[in-house]
């Protein structure tokens, strides 16, 4: 009953008129970001983040969690009516699109909208009963348990986004702690990396990475691809039969669940729900022949994955304080801007904060639900623009977000400066995703592991002492050996044809 | 063209010493009572490390040639860098339309009449940022 006083509470503080708003735009801001082709979450929330600086904490927090599943919603649209693939909507391209072949557009449209909400819905009871334990469990955690649970992450990320080159990523992550090294040492107030230039004394800006690596990186990598979208001109035809959405409801109640377990794990998150939610539907769904071929079923599971997790991976943010995965990482760096550590304190310190969004979180749903899916024709028509119109206008909104941080115009050379780095990354087939964790984490990290260092004397067995530590320690060695096999056995393949 | 494996090798372990040599200047101490240079010379040891994997690796298996296309990276990386410098010193007005003008010769095709139009949207932007949220860049 006391998840039920504390929603309330929550609802208390996310429905008042300037939060309700601020959730609103958020929503609808973000689908209409996220349905831009090339800009999926992570590039939308690195746009959008420094709007919500000049806005109450409460208010920019719910803010932003609008935009990230609200440009979540938009990518599986976008996905689905002209199967313009993101990172984060790989899974809804396949049947969605199918569909969308199949003339049956609104269906698909209207089973990922339900699919989402229902999804969203049992992500949030979930959050609401774990979070709070977890954050009981993260008082037990020491410096050590925090090394192995963020470089457990990193492992994890760096698989997750490159598709099973995980040392492309892993070399990412590690690229990133290192330039989160960059400006004074807390504990020493040496100068590292500055080369005596002042405006480095205070490290990088994450704007400025953020918006290097997602914004201008990818901005150049389109305008290199010169894909053309069509815009979709076909009818859509929302409402279903009653037969239609009864098949709907079962799909999206399983991949409700695969998603709220797969969104809490390090590495988690949508991209991973969607994967495992589909597979669970070809496995038990009544209609399993059919997916691939443009199943309800393939549309819902994963939808309601994807919302799942995008909720319940800010479980881990929030009850123990480490990001699980780059969106997360952004919105510790959101937090931390307003002045408030994410971790265990937190529920206890600001309960209205946590509570209002969480409520804020339901609150969203419904807005995608009765704004987003009924307009979503309307919503479309943003596809009209033409790209050459588009990126010199993100460019310039580049431009002001990166100088809105500090008011000062010389930032805008860094972001110049990451752009390049991060286009010779995309290049290099470098994922940016697991830099930014690396780059906000990296100062925990180090933290972290000098004080483990330093309570232990030097000695490197604390790591593998402590159970939390040692549990974490085993599942990262375990993995990377998994790694090693399956990567001699695949040469072994490849030079055996 | 050069093999992508690698140039990655190359670049990751350019970064490692980027890193990796300026911190071995610093204090690096004991591992029970680290100086400054002790973590970033570790993680660069195993950037470096994943750097001469991967040179390994490109000696063994044959991967995707690198492409590196400059022509669009220059234009975008020219509009920021004259945005900034005609802002400081004349009108940030001016500044977009520079932006928007040399931006667009990255596009596919170019119209003088939409980036006019591009122009006026962002006007209106950016004054609508300078008004309500209480961004200190005015236009004039």
């Amino acid at each position: 009953m006391e998840v039920l006083h504390n929603l309330a509470f929550g609802f208390e503080h996310a429905l008042t008129l300037q939060n309700l708003m601020y959730c609103a735009i958020g929503c609808v801001v973000g689908t209409l970001v996220g349905l831009l082709p090339g800009l999926g979450p992570l590039s939308t929330i690195s746009l959008l983040l420094p709007l919500t600086y000049s806005i109450p904490t409460g208010g920019a927090l719910i803010m932003l969690a609008g935009i990230y599943y609200g440009a979540q919603y938009g990518d599986s649209v976008s996905a689905i009516t002209m199967k313009i693939p993101h990172a984060s909507s790989i899974v809804a391209c396949i049947d969605g699109y199918q569909m969308t072949l199949n003339g049956r557009t609104g269906l698909a449209l209207f089973s990922a909208g339900v699919s989402s909400f229902i999804g969203g819905t049992v992500a949030i009871v979930v959050l609401s009963t774990l979070a709070p334990l977890l954050g009981e469990l993260a008082f037990l955690f020491g410096p050590a348990d925090y090394c192995a649970l963020m470089l457990l992450g990193f492992l994890c990320v760096s698989f997750v986004t490159t598709g099973g080159h995980m040392l492309n990523g892993l070399a990412m992550a590690l690229i990133g702690v290192l330039l989160g090294t960059i400006g004074t040492d807390v504990n020493s107030g040496a100068q590292r990396f500055t080369f005596d230039q002042p405006f480095l004394a205070d490290g990088v800006g994450l704007i400025s990475v953020a918006l290097g690596c997602f914004g201008i990186a990818e901005i150049v990598k389109n305008l290199d691809n010169r894909s053309q979208f069509t815009p979709f001109s076909g009818k859509i035809h929302l409402l279903p039969t009653w037969a239609e959405f009864k098949r709907i409801i079962p799909s999206a109640l399983r991949g409700s669940t695969v998603g709220s377990l797969l969104g809490l794990l390090p590495g988690g998150g949508p991209t991973l729900a969607q994967f495992g939610a589909y597979a669970l539907e070809k496995r038990f769904s009544k209609h399993r022949e059919e997916i691939g071929k443009g199943a309800i079923e393939g549309v819902a599971g994963q939808a309601a994955a994807d919302e799942a997790a995008a909720r319940t991976s800010f479980i881990p943010l929030m009850s123990i304080g480490i990001p699980e995965n780059a969106v997360m990482a952004l919105m510790l760096a959101a937090f931390i801007v307003k002045g408030i550590q994410p971790g265990p304190n937190m529920i206890g310190q600001h309960p209205d904060l946590f509570w209002g969004l969480v409520a804020s979180m339901w609150i969203g749903n419904c807005f995608l639900l009765i704004l987003n899916v009924p307009m979503v024709r309307y919503l479309l028509s943003v596809f009209k623009i033409p790209y050459a119109a588009l990126f010199p206008s993100i460019l310039f909104f580049c431009c002001i977000g990166t100088f809105s941080v500090n008011n000062n115009l010389d930032d805008i050379y860094i972001t110049a400066v990451f752009g390049l780095l991060g286009y010779i990354f995309l290049r290099l087939d470098l994922e940016p995703a697991p830099l930014i964790l690396g780059f906000i984490l990296g100062p925990m990290l180090e933290e972290n592991f000098r004080r483990a260092l330093l309570l232990s004397r030097g000695n490197f067995a604390t790591f593998v002492s402590r159970p939390i530590s040692a549990t974490l320690v085993a599942l990262m060695a375990a993995f990377v050996i998994w790694q090693i096999v399956a990567y001699v056995r695949q040469t072994r393949v490849s030079v055996a044809a | 063209m050069k093999d992508q494996q690698l140039v990655r090798g190359l670049v990751l372990i350019a970064i490692a010493l980027g890193f990796g040599i300026p911190s071995s200047t610093y204090q690096v101490g004991t591992f029970s009572r680290a100086g400054p240079g002790l973590f970033p010379l570790l993680i660069s040891g195993v950037v470096g490390s994943i750097g001469l994997v991967m040179l390994i690796r490109s000696r063994l298996e044959k991967s995707p040639p690198l492409t590196f296309k400059v022509k669009n990276i220059l234009i975008v990386l020219a509009a920021l860098v004259g945005f900034v410098v005609i802002a400081e010193h004349f009108k940030v007005a001016l500044a977009v339309v520079y932006l928007v003008f040399v931006a667009s010769l990255a596009g596919s095709d170019y119209s003088i009449r939409r980036n006019l139009k591009i122009c006026v949207v962002l006007f209106a932007f950016a004054y609508a940022f300078h008004a309500f949220l209480g961004l200190s860049l005015s236009l004039f």
